[in-house]
């Protein structure tokens, strides 16, 4: 008892083990017995084993608790002082957080009156712009420079043409060229043609 | 101690006893009824009155802000936009955030940026009211000169507002009467404004939230917020060059033929669509305050009268669809017709002879129409009449159409056919005029008048629905040879287009004003027609009402449709030629 502070107890030890046994891992034992029931099983048929009640998981906090209370070894006014601390930690930051949150609502405050402001402007531009191109607008210009509508426009009396679009065809025109110059024609084209193609790609 | 050993009771204890007992019952009760009052008290205020008095307190710390939804705009045919929102501000004043020292100051600062009465201010500065309107609806300039001035008391409050082209003069915006205007509380007034509210208006959002002593808002409070939805555009058939230049022409036809008034209206042909709509004198839409409320009035829509011998073309249309004439077919117009006791006259009161159809139309003859309408029948009339659409009203999308029913076919009396034949004593509006002469341009279909073609996104399902066919194509093709020959022939030379005159359709009308049950020498001049005859892109008609041309005191037929609206009718269709492009051919 002498080696611990006063006012505070070392930790009971609730061990049933005897000293002169070997501790075993714990998990080993239960992997053991578990591979032992299961080959029982494999070869004395099925039996009902006893669902294990599995042990529920500590949360961080209530870990980080204990831990923290079996380190600081605080009592019942320890825990409360403990836990007012936290509060107030948490108070205050909270405080902290709201006070940036309302600095941010009114600089958004702000920031929305300017773009009302600048809507204004853009709404006073548009229609600045609709006004300069509407028709009394063009006009009021036009005059200003100098311009004059137009005398209504004249158009040309058009001469009527007799096309009979229903007379037959006919047959086709005949060729009076030379024979000679046909077949020369023919020659040229063929000699030409290449080079016309070729010039055309290019 | 003996007594009370053997259970005797000196005299009076009992009496004590029940004294002490009664004593303390009646403080409890006292105290129950005491605890009872300040508890019912207590139930009384905080549930009886709970609801109430945390709407109170709400109240105080909560604001519901409404946030205005953006009203939808309007474009004509090619997408110029005709309505533009704009930011304008309101000045307000708190008398008494206002130190006594600073109101000479203020009011000297305010009259001198927005013009107002400087005594005013003053009155409004020294009185007790805690809030007060110094000036309403100003621009963003002089808004912006106040917000430098950094003046005491004195707070800006943006608003919505609709801002209109001009028009064809200072004291008129573009298609006024048209697209109406938007009040104050954001309400459509007349035409397309107030017929289209709903749509455009839109549905505006809120934000719920609390808020601090300087207004701020408090984010980390219940916060609910709700956007705006804004209102659909709509996109019209109106061109606003034709418009213009038809306000134009009717403004300076209007003077020149000193009538009361005038207005045009041009509808695409082929669709029914309103390319212009013009009236004569008009407003400006942007001052509507200062406008007397009578230019409010729309003559297109809200304003009836006897068509006159435009009506002709319907009453020859009918009866050369139902066969019983054609425009060669030849009668005998002494001049005059005795029709239920009543003499009826042409316009002359000449004998006209042996006279064909064609020539009816051209020379504007009223007996020629009567023998139209008996050769087809009371019956066949009053059905074309519905047929053409005279007898109900045009359902154009416009708001404030006026109509007088026709009284039925069998009340109408024999006098009344008779002069409905040639369109006196028949009440139509100009819509429902323009859409009836339309169904001869549009090869005999009736299209339904309409000024939006979309609203948003989507067409407006009148243009889906098919055109019903009032007369058969050839009797339309029939017609407009007939009004042809009145711009060759008849009285509609002064609305002859250059290069059009061979392919133009048209007919004059004018008729007398009835007062009290009598016709006056005041008459309603008009010119109906289409342009080009064979393939028609448009067609107008012109109304002048109450012309007193030079000269008519001597010649009321000098204010007739051909001199006074007919060359109106010349101007606009000169402009829309050109502005279309539209080029001449042969029919």
């Amino acid at each position: 008892m002498a080696g611990y502070p006063s006012g505070h107890q070392a930790p009971p030890f609730h061990s049933n083990v005897p000293a002169n046994i070997p501790t075993k891992n714990e998990a080993h034992v239960l992997i053991s017995t578990r591979i032992l029931t299961r080959r029982r099983l494999g070869t004395a048929g099925v039996q009902h084993v006893p669902a294990r009640r599995r042990r529920r998981t500590r949360g961080f906090v209530q870990v980080a608790t204990k831990a923290t209370v079996e380190r600081l070894h605080l009592n019942a006014f320890g825990h409360a002082y403990l836990s007012l601390g936290a509060i107030l930690i948490c108070g205050l930051f909270y405080l902290a957080i709201a006070a940036q949150i309302t600095a941010s609502s009114y600089e958004i405050a702000t920031l929305q009156d300017q773009q009302g402001t600048l809507l204004a402007a853009q709404d006073q531009l548009r229609y600045q712009e609709v006004t300069q191109h509407a028709p009394a607008s063009v006009q009021q210009s036009a005059a200003h420079s100098g311009m004059v509508r137009t005398t209504p426009s004249r158009f040309v009396n058009t001469k009527a043409v007799a096309i009979n679009l229903s007379a037959p065809i006919g047959a086709a025109p005949s060729d009076s060229t030379p024979l000679w110059q046909r077949m020369m024609a023919a020659v040229v084209d063929k000699v030409l043609v290449a080079q016309n193609v070729m010039a055309a790609g290019r | 101690m003996a007594a009370g050993v053997f259970g005797f009771r000196p005299p009076g204890r009992l009496e004590r006893a029940t004294s002490t007992r009664l004593r303390i019952l009646c403080m409890l009760a006292v105290a129950l009824l005491l605890s009872g009052v300040v508890w019912s008290r207590l139930a009384y205020w905080q549930v009886l009155r709970h609801t109430q008095l945390s709407q109170q307190a709400a109240a105080q710390y909560r604001e519901l802000v409404e946030l205005p939804a953006t009203r939808g705009a309007i474009y004509d045919r090619n997408m110029v936009q005709l309505v533009v929102n704009t930011t304008v501000y309101s000045a307000f004043v708190s008398p008494d955030q206002v130190p006594a020292a600073q109101r000479d100051q203020v009011a000297t600062a305010l009259s001198t940026v927005l013009g107002v009465d400087r005594n005013s201010v003053m009155a409004t500065l020294s009185s007790t009211r805690k809030f007060a309107y110094i000036l309403r609806r100003f621009s963003k300039a002089k808004a912006d000169r106040l917000t430098a001035m950094r003046l005491p008391g004195v707070g800006l409050e943006p608003e919505q507002q609709r801002s209109y082209l001009p028009g064809s003069s200072v004291s008129a915006s573009l298609a006024a009467n048209l697209l109406g205007f938007v009040s104050y509380d954001g309400q459509g007034q007349y035409g397309l404004e107030a017929n289209y509210q709903s749509v455009l208006a839109g549905t505006p959002g809120y934000i719920s939230s609390y808020r601090d002593l300087a207004n701020n808002e408090i984010v980390l409070g219940t916060h609910v917020h709700q956007d705006p939805v804004p209102g659909a555009a709509l996109v019209t058939s109106l061109d606003a060059n034709i418009q213009y230049q038809a306000e134009q022409a009717l403004a300076a036809g209007v003077k020149k033929a000193k009538g009361e008034s005038g207005s045009v209206l041009v509808m695409d042909s082929k669709t029914g669509g309103i390319v212009a709509w013009a009236d004569y004198p008009s407003y400006n839409a942007n001052n509507f305050t200062n406008t007397p409320t009578a230019l409010f009035k729309d003559n297109v829509l809200s304003y009836v009268y006897e068509p006159g011998s435009v009506m002709k073309v319907v009453t020859l249309a009918g009866a050369i669809d139902a066969g019983k004439i054609k425009p060669s077919t030849v009668i005998n117009d002494p001049g005059a017709l005795y029709i239920g006791g009543y003499r009826i006259a042409d316009w002359d009161g000449a004998n006209h002879g042996n006279i064909n159809y064609t020539y009816v139309l051209e020379h504007s003859l009223n007996v020629g129409a009567m023998k139209a309408m008996l050769a087809e029948g009371h019956a066949s009339f009053y059905k074309y009449l519905q047929s053409f659409g005279l007898t109900q009203p045009s359902g154009v999308d416009v708001a404030g159409e006026s109509f007088i029913p026709l009284p039925s076919a069998k009340t109408m009396a024999p006098s009344q056919y008779a002069t409905s034949a040639f369109g006196q004593g028949i009440d139509v509006n100009m819509v429902q005029m323009l859409a009836a002469v339309n169904v001869i341009a549009n090869g005999g279909k009736y299209a339904p008048p309409h000024v939006v073609e979309r609203i948003g996104n989507k067409i407006n399902p009148v243009m889906l629905l098919p055109q019903r066919q009032v007369i058969s194509a050839a009797s339309a093709k029939q017609m407009t040879k007939m009004m042809e020959g009145v711009v060759q022939n008849g009285s509609g030379f002064t609305s002859r287009v250059p290069g059009f005159e061979l392919n133009q359709a048209g007919k004059t009308g004018t008729s007398q004003i009835p007062v009290k049950g009598q016709y006056t020498l005041n008459v309603w001049a008009s010119f109906v027609g289409f342009l080009p005859a064979n393939h028609p892109r448009f067609t107008m008609i012109v109304v002048v009402r109450k012309p007193h041309a030079p000269g008519s005191n001597l010649d009321w037929t000098l204010n007739d449709g051909y001199i006074t609206a007919a060359p109106i009718w010349q101007k606009i269709a000169q402009a829309i030629v050109n502005d279309w492009h539209i080029a001449p051919s042969h029919s």
